[in-house]
């Protein structure tokens, strides 16, 4: 069946910050040098070819848009000097753009502007709710902001963000699936289906989004090589690993109040091992994003070469996050200290991005947290298709 | 030089008293030909047989008889020994024949008492199972051959002066350009065109490739510079209906198309150049979707770019923003069609889409290709049309594109990309243009007139494609341009200067030496019958009045030595010299004298 190209998709691009790939004369090296590609993601070849003839739904729900890590050995060798690197990094935020059906990634994307004017509209509305609501008498108070409204609000914007990436992700999955053969039945039919599809979730979760498994040991990083502490994968990790327990620390405190455990066993046993996650956490997450916002200000490498205004955003909000976050955590252990003005604005400030933060991450470069183990959960059931058709 | 013979009226050429037969002196080398003949002949028994013939002075076997080395020695065998007669049995005389003539000439000998005995192909490699059978045959050959030199007559080659003018067939870039060049030499130039117009595919251009000069511009330069000269005479709207006479010697009648009836020119010229052009490939209808709307051969593409000129560009008045290239229409057909490349579309396809990106580079254009042959620096051409984001998509000749009207009433270009994984797309465009290539010109007039030889591919065909690739086996009609071969502008530019070069070698020394091997009338023996009038292919033999009665004569300038007037002639009159009656007959007259082995039959 033949599908019907779209004439616009090389200009689009170019919109997302796409280089002059006009010069690809599809001879593969590219692909050859590639770590990462091999016969289940062939790429980044593949991948220009699509954006040159037009195919957009393929480029855009493709698993190899995620299986890539941005090392810049294809830019290197690439005789056309089309730099296909920059080309897949632009990719993955037009797809995440074509995705989102409410175009706010793409206005974010494309206009710096925009990104700008969202990201304050959002950080007032937050700001000024927590900021208005008032505090009932006997309502437990964070700083000055009733509990009651910071679960509410967060768990409004964290079922949002799930229906959106839910959608989002059903469109792309779905897409990949058709494409690679992937059905109902050859993922739950069998035991050896529910197998395959164990081990599959396993490499995406565990080894991949987890453990990193690839972008340390085939990825064999940049050139020239960082030196570890500043290395791109180990930076990575922190901040993946830092936001992770950010993020599981809040879950227990939050937890905790659900099932109404009484406060003193709280202030006894959650809070602290709260705490002490989080404030690990944090520390790794900022140690991380304060080297990816010096690589992308310096340029190191491939990766950091190009910043749209949608990706700094992203960081600084990581960023911002994890300092307020800190500097609170760090007043509150000075016993008896009491808070200050200053400590409710900034917490303030800490809730209003941290929240902005979670409703974005369909909208920026955050949104690879959700289809980056999509595809590779894909990417592992192929893997394992070819190797059970391997002899033994 | 001087006083060359003036030959038309002659019926006879020249002839040098000739030697006694019997006083002749003949040498007689067989050629080893480095086993290729000493192999499967006993060459020393030959040698030895024909040491012993009479008037054989020399009798040898060299290893190479064509060796430089081997050359030096006969010259010098020739000279010492009084020789008069020369036989090399070697291989064809298509291959050497001219080699061993010329040694002739340099020792002094008259070249036609040289006789080329064919012992290769003919006894040899034909006779590998049977060395006594074919040395044998050789011998008998061989004999035959020394007694056709020895009646050999004393030849000399003809004379004919020759008009320093040409004619020029074809007013377009080849033509004008040729007619030019003609005229810088010294040569006058009669230039010719059917059309009321000079300058041909290259007169209707705007910019070409690769320099992006307008074809009319350069046309018009071209018309500007022939038009005042006196040694360059033009006429439009004109075509040769008639020709005659011979090479140096052409007599040919130029029809003009004028108002109030056509006029008639009759003009002597001395060479003819054929640059009559090609015409573009026509389509058939609904090949790739020909005759639908806003399908288009490149030629019409490229009219509809040059009217452009900055403007946006529209066709039917509706805006064109996107267009599909389809690429060898009507060129690399399968066998029965057009099979060869025509070498100009794929350069000019790809300018003419430069030409649209410069005109808007959001324009989106995709070629269709099989292979892109944009040679030389017009590859340079092909990479920047590719920058400017031109897509090109393979496609497989198996799997050609189709085009369809879609169901948003755009045409849509179904192929599957090879560089794509096979894909199939549908390009929904505006405008699909046929990169059509390039077809002989419908011509058979002037093809019947100059007696022409055709391709396979039905464009005009020279003697050799390398050494003589100007000449026609018609002696003085030269090809250039596209009727010969589908070319690039610059190429059928060089192809007219060559056939200059080639008009100039012939015409340049006032005369032309021909082969002197003609056929002759017996005046005496002549009845006038007529037969051989009828017989003779190149009109070459006319009735004259002789000694009060009609008889037959040669036109030695035209007659071409076929022989094809001996057999018909009852009274046995004619006689082709280097070929007389008397040589092939004593020739015959050795082959069965000479003692053939009887074979065993095989049990």
């Amino acid at each position: 069946m033949a599908t019907v190209v779209n004439p616009n998709l090389m200009s689009d691009l170019q919109k997302f910050g796409a280089p002059d790939i006009n010069a690809c004369f599809s001879c593969g090296n590219c692909t050859a040098i590639c770590p990462l590609a091999d016969n289940d993601a062939t790429f980044p070849r593949r991948f220009i070819r699509l954006a040159q003839v037009g195919l957009t739904d393929e480029l855009v729900t493709s698993k190899e848009l995620w299986t890539c890590y941005q090392c810049g050995m294809c830019t290197d060798r690439c005789p056309q000097e089309a730099d296909p690197s920059e080309f897949m990094a632009t990719a993955r935020r037009y797809a995440i753009a074509k995705l989102d059906k409410t175009r706010i990634a793409r206005a974010m994307y494309t206009s710096p502007v925009a990104a700008v004017i969202i990201s304050l509209v959002g950080l007032a509305i937050f700001g000024g709710f927590f900021a208005s609501v008032q505090a009932e008498e006997g309502a437990r108070l964070v700083f000055g902001v009733p509990y009651e409204w910071i679960h509410t609000v967060g768990l409004v914007v964290m079922i949002l963000v799930a229906l959106i990436a839910v959608f989002n992700l059903a469109m792309m999955a779905r897409a990949t699936a058709k494409r690679d053969g992937v059905t109902a039945k050859s993922l739950f039919g069998s035991k050896a289906a529910w197998g395959r599809t164990f081990r599959a979730l396993w490499y995406s979760i565990g080894v991949e989004s987890l453990g990193q498994k690839r972008y340390r040991e085939d990825c064999a990083d940049d050139n020239p090589v960082e030196p570890l502490y500043r290395r791109r994968w180990l930076i990575h990790t922190l901040t993946l690993w830092g936001f992770l327990a950010l993020f599981a620390a809040t879950l227990i405190h939050y937890a905790g109040d659900i099932i109404g455990v009484p406060e003193a066993v709280a202030e006894a046993a959650i809070t602290p091992v709260a705490r002490t996650i989080g404030t690990l956490g944090g520390l790794a997450m900022m140690y991380g994003v304060s080297w990816f916002m010096i690589n992308r200000y310096q340029k190191v490498s491939a990766a950091a070469q190009h910043s749209s205004p949608s990706d700094w955003l992203f960081l600084w909000m990581l960023w911002i996050t994890g300092l307020t976050g800190f500097i609170i955590e760090v007043s509150l252990l000075f016993p008896g200290a009491q808070p200050q003005p200053w400590s409710y604005v900034l917490f303030l400030v800490h809730v209003a991005i941290a929240m902005e933060l979670v409703l974005f991450m369909p909208f920026t470069k955050f949104a690879h947290v959700m289809y980056r183990p999509v595809a590779l959960f894909f990417y592992g059931l192929a893997k394992d298709e070819h190797r059970e058709l391997q002899p033994a | 030089m001087s006083e060359p013979e003036a030959t038309q009226a002659t019926p006879e050429p020249a002839k040098h008293d000739k030697t006694a037969p019997e006083d002749r002196r003949i040498g007689v080398y067989i050629c080893h030909c480095g086993g290729n003949i000493s192999d499967y002949v006993d060459v020393e028994a030959v040698r030895d047989a024909l040491a012993d013939e009479p008037n054989v002075v020399i009798s040898d076997d060299p290893i190479f008889a064509c060796s430089d080395g081997t050359q030096q020695d006969m010259i010098q065998a020739i000279k010492a020994n009084g020789l008069d007669g020369l036989v090399v049995a070697s291989c064809s005389p298509k291959l050497h024949q001219t080699t061993f003539r010329n040694v002739s000439k340099r020792a002094d000998m008259n070249p036609y008492a040289y006789t080329q005995v064919n012992v290769r192909e003919q006894a040899s490699w034909v006779h590998q199972h049977d060395k006594a059978g074919a040395t044998e045959k050789v011998i008998g050959l061989v004999r035959s051959g020394v007694a056709k030199s020895r009646l050999s007559d004393e030849l000399v080659p003809l004379r004919v002066n020759t008009v320093p003018r040409t004619l020029v067939i074809g007013g377009g870039i080849a033509g004008l350009r040729a007619a030019k060049g003609l005229a810088d030499l010294g040569i006058d130039a009669i230039l010719i065109e059917r059309q009321p117009e000079l300058g041909g595919w290259v007169g209707k251009l705007g910019a070409m490739f690769p320099h992006e000069d307008s074809g009319k511009e350069q046309v018009a330069t071209l018309i500007d510079e022939v038009k005042d000269r006196r040694d360059v005479t033009v006429y439009t709207a004109a075509e040769l209906t008639s020709k005659a006479g011979s090479f140096g010697n052409y007599e040919v009648e130029i029809t003009l198309h004028r108002e109030g009836g056509d006029k008639v020119l009759n003009l002597e010229v001395g060479s003819i150049i054929v640059a009559t052009g090609f015409d573009s490939y026509n389509p058939d209808d609904g090949e790739y979707g020909y005759g639908m709307d806003g399908v288009v051969t490149l030629p019409q593409f490229k009219e509809l770019v040059d009217a452009t000129g900055s403007g946006p560009l529209s066709y039917n008045g509706r805006p064109v923003r996107s267009v599909a290239y389809i690429y060898c229409v009507g060129s690399r057909q399968e066998a029965g069609g057009n099979e060869y490349c025509s070498k100009y579309c794929c350069t000019a396809a790809i300018h003419a889409s430069s030409l649209v990106s410069s005109l808007d580079p959001g324009i989106r254009q995709y070629h269709l290709y099989r292979d892109i042959r944009a040679y030389g620096r017009n590859e340079l051409t092909y990479n920047e049309s590719r920058e400017a984001g031109s897509v090109y998509v393979k496609f497989d000749p198996d799997t050609p594109p189709e085009v369809a009207k879609l169901d948003s009433g755009v045409l849509g270009v179904t192929v599957t990309d090879l560089l794509t994984g096979h894909a199939e797309l549908t390009l929904p465009v505006d405008l699909v243009v046929l990169v059509t290539g390039m077809v002989p010109r419908e011509n058979k007039t002037l093809i019947d007139l100059l007696k022409l030889p055709l391709g396979s591919d039905g464009f005009f065909n020279e003697i050799h494609p390398k050494l003589r690739p100007v000449e026609t086996v018609v002696d003085g009609v030269m090809i250039a341009g596209c009727c010969q071969a589908p070319r690039t502008m610059g190429e059928s530019v060089s192809a007219g200067l060559a056939a200059v070069a080639q008009s100039a070698a012939l015409l340049k020394k006032g005369f032309a030496e021909l082969e002197p091997l003609v056929a002759v009338v017996d005046p005496d023996k002549c009845t006038g019958s007529g037969e051989c009038l009828t017989a003779c292919p190149y009109d070459s033999i006319t009735s004259i009045e002789w000694d009060g009665r009609q008889i037959a004569s040669v036109d030695p300038a035209t007659c071409k030595g076929c022989g094809g007037c001996i057999p018909v002639c009852g009274a046995d009159a004619i006689d082709l010299l280097g070929y007389t009656d008397e040589q092939m007959k004593a020739a015959i007259e050795e082959l069965v004298v000479t003692e053939m082995p009887v074979k065993e039959p095989v049990a």
